[in-house]
């Protein structure tokens, strides 16, 4: 049956989907919705309106430890107080899944308008070398799908995964059929606390003992870590590709941006990552063969488009769209 | 067994009484989490043989609160020092101790930073020298008592490394209190506080807390600064 629903609320509907039981989060323009949402669902699920943003994602951590399905979301400014925990995520293979509801940067910003500006915070924002798993969805189904995908992902990764968003999808509304999407729901893959003798530590350790000293086995830990991660992310290599056979440009954009420019594909090619980290390397490669210029169009001063550069090995050229407003006359103009 | 503690340190006097008193309790394996911060007494979760968490700084007692809140039937005991827990852990004391979740938090109170070398902590005395106040700490310290005894309903028990049957009692009490109960557990540093202050062993510390503190078994309304015991109110949940 078709309803009416926000993108923010799109995103807890999946979530809940998933099998997520446990959410903490501190309110924060424009991601608030998702808190309102869940807060009515207490009875359901285990809700935490937590002191800040740092003890929201500690909770999670916990939860998820104790053997639940766990979320938490925030904007920019939240984001940043939570770099540290993700990066102790990271190191101790927990599950869970943030959403990022981006706004305009630095600091507090414009926080009513929306930004692509987190790309870089999300690949990243933690100290230390870590490779997490990225999502952005463009549309209102999309939320909901990717939502999923996102604890599917973390399951399989055991890491945390970044859901982003945009102010403006976050609050854009259309009506679906949320019905109509049937996803398989990945089973947690860590066994909860009380099962046995464990220790989860944020020190690089073996089998829970901490090894501080030894290089050689950092080495041996950091490409398992990679590898289980780099695997984990195969399955769930999406994009979206419109290709205009008569074009010689191919435009990247992502998020509310690549709904704006969707009027454009009768005159260019289009590629849309949904997962953004790690870079499709492969799809990236075998489409970009064919054209001359490659424009990555972004609520950002090219920060995905550097992203590509690196990974194609070729010049990519930037269009950042900055201050939160989005116009397809401007884009056009600028191509021209 | 070898663990990474100084010779002379008090933590492993703590830790002793835990396990002790846990195993007192028929306490098992699989009903228990323990979680800890940064600090040298953040090492003590990796050496109790259950599944526990060695979280990051200050984010001990939101860790032990997700994994309350995501299992009610575990017992969680939050095991750390004065500076994890009452430093950058500060706003997470207050309001997870205001929310009352039933988490025994066993604090190692040595008045130091101690494991980055000796720098002062939230709980350094007026005066004392330290890496980080070397003319003498000019702050009065943070009144641990007075944060948890704020809330309506409260646990907060005072002991020492000396008092080792009061500590027993302390744990025993906290673990069966429903709520947040907080032990302040008077230890000590030798190497990077006690020898800069000029004593010469662990003991010697031990012995200065002794002579510092008494047992109060009845104490009215709050525990003077040199009185160890418990303050506690049970008002309806």
């Amino acid at each position: 049956m078709k309803k009416l629903i926000m993108g923010n609320e799109a995103v807890a509907l999946g979530s809940l989907k998933a099998g997520m039981s446990f959410f903490a989060a501190y309110p924060i323009t424009p991601a608030s919705e998702i808190m309102h949402f869940l807060a009515k669902k207490e009875d359901e699920i285990e809700f935490v309106h937590a002191e800040d943003e740092i003890a929201s994602i500690h909770l999670v951590i916990g939860a998820s430890l104790a053997g639940r399905k766990v979320l938490t979301s925030t904007s920019g400014p939240g984001m940043s107080l939570k770099q540290e925990a993700i990066g102790l995520a990271h190191m101790m293979e927990v599950p869970l899944v943030i959403v990022n509801v981006q706004r305009v940067g630095p600091s507090t910003g414009m926080p009513t308008l929306p930004s692509q500006g987190d790309v870089l915070q999300a690949r990243y924002g933690s100290h230390g070398d870590y490779n997490p798993i990225v999502f952005y969805p463009n549309s209102v189904e999309e939320c909901y799908k990717y939502a999923i995908e996102a604890h599917n992902a973390s399951e399989e990764s055991r890491s945390p995964v970044i859901l982003l968003l945009d102010g403006f999808l976050g609050h854009l509304s259309e009506t679906v059929d949320l019905g109509n999407i049937k996803i398989n729901i990945k089973p947690r893959t860590l066994a909860p606390l009380g099962k046995g003798s464990r220790h989860f530590t944020g020190l690089l350790s073996r089998d829970g003992i901490p090894l501080t000293k030894d290089s050689t086995y950092y080495r041996e830990w950091y490409s398992k870590y990679k590898k289980r991660i780099s695997d984990a992310a195969d399955n769930y290599r999406f994009y979206e590709y419109i290709e205009n056979k008569k074009s010689k440009t191919l435009l990247i954009a992502y998020g509310i941006t690549s709904r704006v420019i969707l009027p454009l594909k009768n005159k260019y090619s289009i590629f849309r990552p949904i997962r953004l980290f790690p870079v499709l390397d492969k799809e990236l490669m075998k489409i970009s063969e064919k054209y001359d210029r490659i424009i990555v169009i972004e609520l950002n001063d090219g920060q995905y488009k550097g992203e590509i550069e690196k990974s194609l090995k070729r010049k990519v050229e930037s269009m950042p769209l900055l201050g939160g407003t989005l116009k397809l006359k401007e884009i056009e103009e600028k191509l021209k | 067994m070898p663990t990474t503690w100084c010779p002379g340190c008090s933590i492993g006097t703590v830790f002793k009484q835990l396990a002790s008193t846990l195993s007192d309790m028929s306490i098992g394996k699989q009903d228990l989490t323990v979680v800890s911060g940064i600090g040298c007494s953040g090492r003590a979760a990796g050496y109790f043989d259950v599944d526990s968490v060695h979280g990051t700084h200050g984010r001990a007692i939101p860790i032990a609160e997700g994994v309350k809140r995501g299992n009610d039937k575990l017992n969680v005991i939050v095991f750390s020092g004065d500076g994890d827990l009452s430093g950058i852990g500060g706003n997470h004391l207050l309001h997870s101790s205001r929310r009352d979740i039933n988490l025994t938090v066993i604090c190692i109170n040595n008045e130091i930073y101690g494991m980055t070398g000796g720098q002062m902590a939230p709980t350094t005395k007026v005066g004392i020298k330290t890496l980080t106040s070397p003319l003498g700490n000019s702050y009065n310290p943070v009144n641990l008592q007075g944060i948890i005894t704020s809330n309506k309903r409260h646990f907060y028990a005072r002991s020492s490394t000396f008092q080792i049957a009061h500590l027993q009692k302390c744990i025993k009490e906290a673990i069966e209190w429903d709520g947040f109960a907080f032990i302040d557990v008077i230890s000590y540093c030798i190497e990077n506080n006690g020898r800069r202050l000029g004593f010469k062993s662990g003991y010697e510390m031990l012995e200065h807390n002794k002579k510092e503190f008494k047992v109060n078994s009845s104490p009215e309304g709050r525990l003077k600064d040199d009185e160890l015991g418990i303050i506690k109110s049970a008002e309806e949940k």
